[in-house]
């Protein structure tokens, strides 16, 4: 008994119950028998019964409802009790036992001391009807009002909003006031006004009516718009006496589209600053690569590519599902994806880039092939994964492949989103690859001015003879300067997981070209460059798409090809991008 | 490369005769005797047409040095401007709209219809309407890639984009047309394509009317189909031919020099620009004839011709078969293309292997691609001569 009215205590000081109620905690635990009861012997009245047992502030009545809904409940001997139907037993002559239990406490009733078997033909079903299970759902919704937890008592406040349901109209208020949560206060406040908006508009409601219509206008309620403009459209015609009605109409609906246009524009704003940080994440390693080795690395895409599966196989290692959350997996992931990734760059530099430094085309189609055996390896494993001959080899050498679909789940704290002010959302992932592009422009920032690697890296692009005549190993820096800029790739890789599928093939689908436009854009090798380009083309792109034009809006394919048509346009003043090099380098 | 051209100013143009001689004699040969199926021929004259853009690619790159990536997308514009000529005259007829005219089988699957509306309430765009009649969408097939061709170049070169900027400038024009003729209310037939080519028709009968009753071409007949190798064989030929006189005039020594370096014709008072605008507009021609020609003999055209994959693809044809020789790219795209069909048919995995190592040997191995491989045994043979004094 004590725990359970420490419970109920909980519960009550969560959803702001007068503490009045739990008082009587034993003479509910009667009542609610009663109803059951009630609910068992009379058909006739289950309706008001549920009802009634809805309104009993008690801990179990949503246990009760909901077992109500789906079955469980038996008439046994003028008994009202539960009996769980997926333990059922069987006696020797098949039939089937159930074993009985106390509605309200589900403990097994007791018999000689031991639990009471019965057989199941014994057991008179209490079964809802379909109007039924459709008003213990509604009534569930409206019990949800006094649940602990948050996002559940929103849900349940918003629908008491939608459905119009007068009767909560005096909780609601006091949710409005009392409840602990801002969004729900706010909630609260809106479904509130809503149902006094619906009341019919007779001139005892009339003011109330008005006035709800006002302060949804101020609130800048998005859900209030669909009512008002339903209600603006109903009395079109009306005669002159209800001008000023419609003028409040009109007014808050005013207010709230203002308000929605100025969320919007923030949203759109946010999504091109994720898309530019994805495209600078992208172009950034490419930036490397191409900018100060000047080698155009076509299998860039496919590092991206290795990054991604590399957070795959983490979450599969550390065994990450929705169902089963492994968070840490992606702080693992991110490393080591850049590892990965950076390791095949080191290889593919050692057997196929050094030949090609400062022989861009034919760096661009020997890395073309590159990234088609990437490709075909990441899906279908070794060309003889199948042949026969080859089933003697260890697993290892034999190994088939991702194949062509997988899924990544993100890790559980990039799922949902933050609202930052009203109605404006920011999507945890997108944020969060926001704070991933900005930690990675850093790196290479310190690393490019603030290391000797750095320095040996500047050194041996501007002049490579001189660097190695003064003993800088030149081939080592190359290494590490490829290394590096595929691991970035990886990193973007990993990152990319959180807000788009992974594929083989995506890095020649999404990624390579726009990431080599980002770079064209801002001029080679300049991080400066590539932040402005990367953010310009980004925040470019999402602010245009919504424009209207004649029928209906831009679009997103009319979008790339205008982007593409201004960066064109812009070539043709600056040849060499935003950030051009200057002097002597200018002509590399 | 240049003394290499000068010795081959003078030399016969060998690959256009075993050329003519394979194409004209031995494979028709075969066929009337029985020995290659139709089916082979039908596909030998579809690679012959990767050539022709092969040819076209070859100009730009490996005569003026500027890597294209849009020759796909000529190829596809040529495919496209005949294969609506194709989709008009195909497919079960019947459906006639409003103005009169019969729309195409392919068109109504994807039509973009407003709300309320239903496919009797389908239009023919206008520019479908452009290649009803037969010479008009072979002109087409040639003006619009040659027109695109002119834009790209003109702002390209003249605002002396270069090298690798051009590459990568190109390439995102490509896929901007790929998203382009993929969307369905452009009505290009979206991502579908176009299909149910059935007809050729060679009279101009008008629109509205049905082919079948003015006795057009059958594309499945393989007379037709054999007609349409023959005529791919000769434009290849013609193709080849004034390639060859472009890059043996004036003109060619000029891209060549363009190729070699840009900044000393520009010092020598060339504007390399021109040059290179109007080689590009030849280039996408060729480009788009290629695209004219595969379309009948394909029988179906899709946005996929568009995509990254194909615009590389014509560039490790000329790789493979040798930058800066015409001969090497005809005998790339052919080459190429036949591995591809061999090893497809029996183990289809390999390729992606194959090609990327293609790619990569090429590049790392064989710059100079075929062509350089069959030179350096000639000089092996006149060295071996000149030893033993044959």
């Amino acid at each position: 008994m004590h725990a359970r009215s420490l419970l109920s205590f909980i519960l009550c000081t969560f959803s702001c119950i007068p503490v009045s109620q739990t008082v009587a905690e034993n003479s509910n635990d009667v009542k609610v028998r009663e109803l059951m009861l009630q609910l068992g012997s009379d058909e006739v009245k289950a309706k008001d019964t549920l009802v009634a047992l809805a309104k009993v502030r008690h801990p179990k009545v949503k246990e009760i409802l909901e077992t109500y809904r789906i079955g469980g409940y038996f008439l046994w001997e003028e008994q009202f009790v539960y009996a769980n139907t997926e333990e059922v037993e069987e006696d020797e002559d098949f039939n089937e036992i159930l074993v009985i239990c106390d509605p309200l406490t589900r403990a097994p009733l007791a018999k000689d001391g031991k639990p009471l078997k019965v057989i199941a033909d014994e057991l008179e079903e209490i079964s809802a009807d379909r109007k039924e299970r459709k008003l213990v759902s509604e009534l569930l919704f409206r019990i949800g009002l006094f649940d602990p937890d948050p996002v559940r008592r929103m849900a349940s406040v918003k629908l008491c909003g939608d459905k119009q349901i007068e009767e909560e109209a005096e909780l609601l208020k006091k949710i409005s006031e009392t409840d602990k949560v801002n969004k729900i206060r706010f909630i609260a406040k809106e479904s509130l006004l809503l149902i006094q908006l619906g009341k019919s508009l007779e001139e005892e409601d009339m003011e109330t009516h008005l006035a709800a219509a006002k302060e949804l206008g101020r609130m800048r309620s998005l859900r209030g718009y669909p009512r008002l403009d339903k209600l603006l459209k109903a009395n079109l015609g009306r005669s002159e006496t209800e001008m000023s009605a419609i003028r409040v109409y009109k007014n808050s609906m005013a207010q709230i589209d203002s308000h929605q246009k100025f969320a919007d524009h923030i949203s759109y704003f946010f999504q091109g600053l994720s898309l530019g940080s994805t495209l600078i994440l992208m172009a950034l390693g490419l930036s490397i690569t191409f900018g100060l080795m000047g080698v155009i690395n076509m299998a860039h895409g496919e590092l991206m590519m290795i990054g991604a599966y590399t957070t795959y196989v983490t979450q599969v290692c550390f065994g990450h599902s929705p169902d089963n959350p492994v968070n840490g997996y992606f702080f693992v992931a991110l490393p080591a994806s850049f590892l990965a990734a950076a390791l095949n760059g080191a290889v593919i530099e050692m057997l196929v880039v050094r030949h090609l430094y400062r022989r861009p085309l034919e760096s661009l189609l020997a890395t073309w092939g590159v990234s088609l055996v990437m490709i075909q390896f990441v899906r279908g494993g070794f060309p003889w994964s199948n042949a026969e001959w080859a089933s003697g080899l260890p697993y290892f050498l034999r190994w088939s492949g991702f194949g062509d679909n997988i899924g990544v789940n993100s890790p559980t704290w990039a799922v949902g989103s933050v609202e930052v002010a009203q109605d404006i959302l920011l999507p945890y992932s997108r944020l969060f690859i926001i704070l991933v592009c900005g930690i990675c422009l850093g790196m290479v920032y310190v690393l490019m001015n603030h290391t000797s690697l750095g320095l040996k890296i500047r050194a041996t692009m501007q002049n490579r003879d001189m660097a190695n005549s003064l003993g800088v190993n030149t081939r080592l820096v190359d290494i590490y300067t490829f290394a590096f800029g595929s691991g970035l790739a990886g990193i973007a890789g990993c990152a990319w997981t959180l807000i788009g599928g992974v594929t083989p093939d995506m890095g020649q689908v999404n990624f390579i070209v726009d990431s080599f436009l980002v770079v064209v854009t801002g001029g080679v090798g300049e991080l400066a460059g590539v932040v402005c380009a990367g953010l310009g083309i980004g925040i470019g792109t999402k602010l245009l798409e919504p424009v209207e034009v004649v029928g209906g809006s831009i679009g997103a394919i009319w979008t790339k090809i205008l982007i593409l048509i201004v960066i064109v346009a812009f070539i043709q003043f600056k040849p060499a991008g935003l950030f051009a090099p200057k002097g002597r380098l200018a002509d590399v | 490369m240049s003394e290499n051209l000068n010795e081959k100013k003078r030399r016969l143009p060998v690959g256009l005769l075993v050329l003519l001689f394979l194409g004209l004699v031995a494979i028709p040969g075969g066929w009337y005797t029985g020995i290659t199926s139709i089916e082979t021929v039908n596909m030998l004259g579809r690679y012959m047409c990767f050539a022709i853009v092969a040819i076209g690619l070859d100009l730009v790159w490996g005569y003026s040095g500027v890597l294209s990536l849009c020759q796909a997308l000529f190829f596809s514009l040529g495919g496209y401007a005949f294969g609506m000529f194709c989709a008009h005259h195909g497919g079960p007829e019947g459906l006639i709209d409003a103005t009169g005219w019969k729309l195409p089988a392919c068109f109504f699957v994807v039509y973009p219809y407003q709300v309320g509306e239903g496919p009797t309430d389908a239009l023919v765009p206008w520019f479908w309407k452009l290649s009803w009649y037969l010479p008009v969408a072979v002109l087409l097939g040639l003006v619009i890639p040659g027109l695109v061709g002119f834009v790209i170049g003109f702002f390209g070169f003249r605002s002396r984009v270069r090298g690798v900027y051009f590459a990568i400038l190109t390439q995102a024009i490509t896929v901007a047309a790929w998203n382009f003729f993929c969307m369905n209310n452009m009505k290009f037939c979206g991502t579908n394509g176009l299909t149910r080519f059935k007809y050729i028709c060679t009279t101009m009968h008008p629109p509205g009317t049905k082919c079948a009753e003015y006795a057009p071409w059958d594309l499945s007949d393989p007379k037709v189909q054999m007609t349409l190798y023959l005529a791919t064989l000769f434009c290849l030929a013609g193709v080849y031919w004034l390639s060859i006189a472009i890059t043996r005039s004036r003109l060619g020594r000029v891209l060549i020099a363009i190729r070699d370096d840009e900044n000393t014709i520009c010092f020598s008072g060339y504007d390399p620009a021109n040059y290179k605008i109007f080689i590009y507009v030849v280039a996408a021609m060729i480009g788009g004839l290629g695209g004219v020609l595969y379309a009948p003999q394909m029988k179906i055209f899709t946005p996929e011709y568009m995509t990254a994959k194909w615009s590389i693809l014509v560039v490790i044809w000329v790789a493979v078969g040798g930058r800066g020789s015409l001969s090497g790219a005809v005998l790339g795209a052919l080459g190429v293309n036949l591995v591809y069909n061999f090893l497809t048919s029996r183990a289809a995995e390999t390729w992606p292997f194959i090609q990327g190592l293609m790619f990569i040997l090429v590049v790392l191995l064989w710059p100079d691609g075929l062509m350089g491989i069959l030179d350096r045994l000639r000089l092996r043979g006149i060295e071996f001569k000149l030893r033993f004094k044959i």
